[in-house]
């Protein structure tokens, strides 16, 4: 058996006196998209923060690829190759489209490989093209998600942190974004993604987590969970 | 009155180059530098003692003008630029997460600190430019004269090099890796660490390049003066900064417009009501902006999260 991809073991962590996780362990595996569902204030965002290590776990450890990653910089953890797409996009909004893709591939030196990735940007995502020289700020909410994700894949991560890809967006841009990712799984890309949409996301998923304040309650199959009476109770209105 | 204006502008064009400084360090950290000012006059300083120190070797005179003061602009440049670095290093990273108010005490201690280095170290006299030296002579004789407009040599030097100064900082955070990366962590420091951005080193970098470029001004203004004192940062840095408010502070062609604005007002005062009232110009002018406009001229409102 091979290690996972993604390891967290027993993690907790605090904003100050509020526990915002407790003993979470879970796993990705290669290949895997894994979907960590849960509700408002679940701590969805919490853990995919402290796996980008902007928070700091204050207990357990988080392993990429077999060695902890605990306490590194974010940047380096970035360079590992975990590429974070964050809750509300957080697109550079005066940077243009273009110039925002240049930042996500950041850390790539050599500007033919940056060319040829934006060209492969534009190709999932036409809309950019069209738009490359507008500043990000003035993209719809559906256009900076896309860009949002563009700009992670621009160092064709290993790992892909996805925090509510579909949240405020039509159903149609909705369809469009789980679309892509389902080609990752074909590029070999890992994913682990965070959705209130728990339906799509167990569709998509092969394993899945439920988060419940802070603990893990759940874990399986996206198929087994989207069966189950209880979550369908709780997550998927019945 | 055309050569109050131009005198405005050359006074404007160093007050620009120094407010940049202010701008860049606040647009990413939120932290007004208060030790900038002292950190242009201690380029002033390593260039007025490099030029003393050629003069009287006698190198002056067989390298020639132009070369000794590029040197004396460069050997500026460096210890400003380490100083900006060790300043960041010592005086405000340790701060960093500690609230706003403690870096700005920070900064207030720092630029006493060197302030009184200097004055201990060079004496509180001022030291001068060696003007009586024969390439300077030489050098300061030329000048044009067009109308009622009379330009000197060293004016003109300080114009040439400003806007050089401005243009390649413009082209640097417009176009080049790094400093789309400076736009970027000013916007989303958060975000600019999940791309693979190394922050502590943008924010050196930021302190680096504003510093050498004070430095630059700091030795200009003591070719204007012909001389550098150890106070010459309190008035000077603190003129910058209300020209980087009044641009917008966080905005670099802010600080620009910023700059050369209250260089002409500052003119303009003089020339239409009293001379000695120069610095209550520069004040008012900056009162009267904020209440206009309290952003500052090109300052935006900070973007929304959407
Ligand atoms: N910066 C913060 N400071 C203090 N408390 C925080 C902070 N961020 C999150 N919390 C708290 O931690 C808990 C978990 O928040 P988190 O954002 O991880 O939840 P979430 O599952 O992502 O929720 P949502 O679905 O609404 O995005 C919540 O109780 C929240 O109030
Ligand atoms: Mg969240």
């Amino acid at each position: 058996m091979t290690a996972p991809l993604l390891e967290l073991r027993s993690v907790s962590a605090s904003y100050g006196p509020i526990r915002a996780l407790k003993d979470v362990t879970l796993r990705v595996g290669r290949g895997e998209i894994v979907a960590l569902i849960g509700a408002n204030g679940a701590g969805k965002t919490s853990a995919l923060m402290t796996i980008s290590q902007i928070v700091r776990a204050s207990a357990g450890d988080v392993l990429f690829d077999g060695r902890s990653i605990l306490g590194m910089p974010p940047d380096r953890v970035t360079a590992a190759g975990i590429c974070h797409v964050p809750e509300g996009r957080r697109i550079f909004a005066r940077l243009t489209v273009e110039e925002n893709l240049r930042m996500g591939a950041f850390l790539v030196r050599d500007a033919a490989v940056v060319a040829a990735r934006m060209e492969a940007a534009f190709a999932v995502f036409p809309r950019l093209r069209e738009r490359r020289m507008q500043t990000g700020g003035t993209l719809s909410g559906g256009e900076q998600q896309m860009l949002a994700i563009a700009r992670a894949l621009m160092l064709e991560p290993k790992l892909l942190l996805l925090d509510e890809p579909s949240l405020g967006l039509a159903p149609l841009i909705v369809r469009q974004i789980f679309d892509v990712v389902a080609d990752l799984r074909r590029r070999g890309v890992t994913v682990l993604l965070v959705e209130q949409n728990a339906r799509m996301a167990l569709r998509l998923a092969d394993r899945a987590y439920v988060l419940e304040t802070g603990e893990i309650r759940r874990e399986g199959p996206g198929a087994e969970l989207l069966d189950d009476p209880a979550i369908r109770e709780a997550y998927l209105g019945g | 009155m055309i050569q109050t204006l131009w005198d405005g502008f050359v006074q404007g064009a160093l007050y620009a180059v120094v407010a940049l400084g202010y701008t860049m360090v606040y647009g990413i950290l939120m932290l007004i530098n208060f030790a900038h000012g002292e950190v242009m006059m201690l380029g002033a300083y390593a260039g007025v003692v490099t030029l003393a120190g050629l003069a009287g070797s006698g190198a002056m005179a067989s390298l020639g003008l132009p070369l000794c003061l590029c040197g004396a602009v460069l050997a500026s440049m460096g210890v400003a630029a380490c100083y900006g670095f060790v300043v960041e290093r010592v005086a405000y990273r340790p701060l960093r997460g500690a609230g706003s108010l403690s870096p700005l005490i920070s900064a207030i201690g720092v630029s006493i600190v060197l302030q009184n280095f200097v004055m201990l170290t060079q004496g509180n006299a001022p030291i001068y430019v060696p003007g009586a030296d024969k390439a300077w002579q030489d050098a300061l004789t030329g000048g044009w004269t067009a109308g009622p407009l009379s330009v000197q040599p060293t004016d003109a030097l300080i114009v040439a090099v400003c806007v050089l100064l401005m243009a390649g900082l413009w082209l640097f955070v417009q176009k080049t890796r790094i400093g789309t990366a400076m736009r970027a962590t000013s916007q989303d420091r958060v975000m600019a660490r999940l791309v693979g951005i190394d922050v502590d080193r943008v924010i050196s970098a930021t302190f680096v390049i504003g510093s050498a470029l004070a430095a630059v001004a700091g030795v200009l203004t003591s070719l204007l003066t012909m001389q550098a004192k150890f106070d010459m940062g309190f008035l000077l840095g603190m003129k910058a900064f209300v020209a980087a408010v009044l641009g917008g502070i966080g905005n670099i062609p802010g600080a620009m417009l910023g700059g050369l604005l209250l260089g002409l007002v500052e003119a303009a005062g003089i020339y239409g009501l009293r001379a000695d009232y120069k610095d209550v110009y520069a004040f008012g002018l900056l009162l009267v902006v904020l209440i206009a406009r309290p952003r500052g001229l090109l300052g935006e409102r900070v973007a929304e999260k959407v």
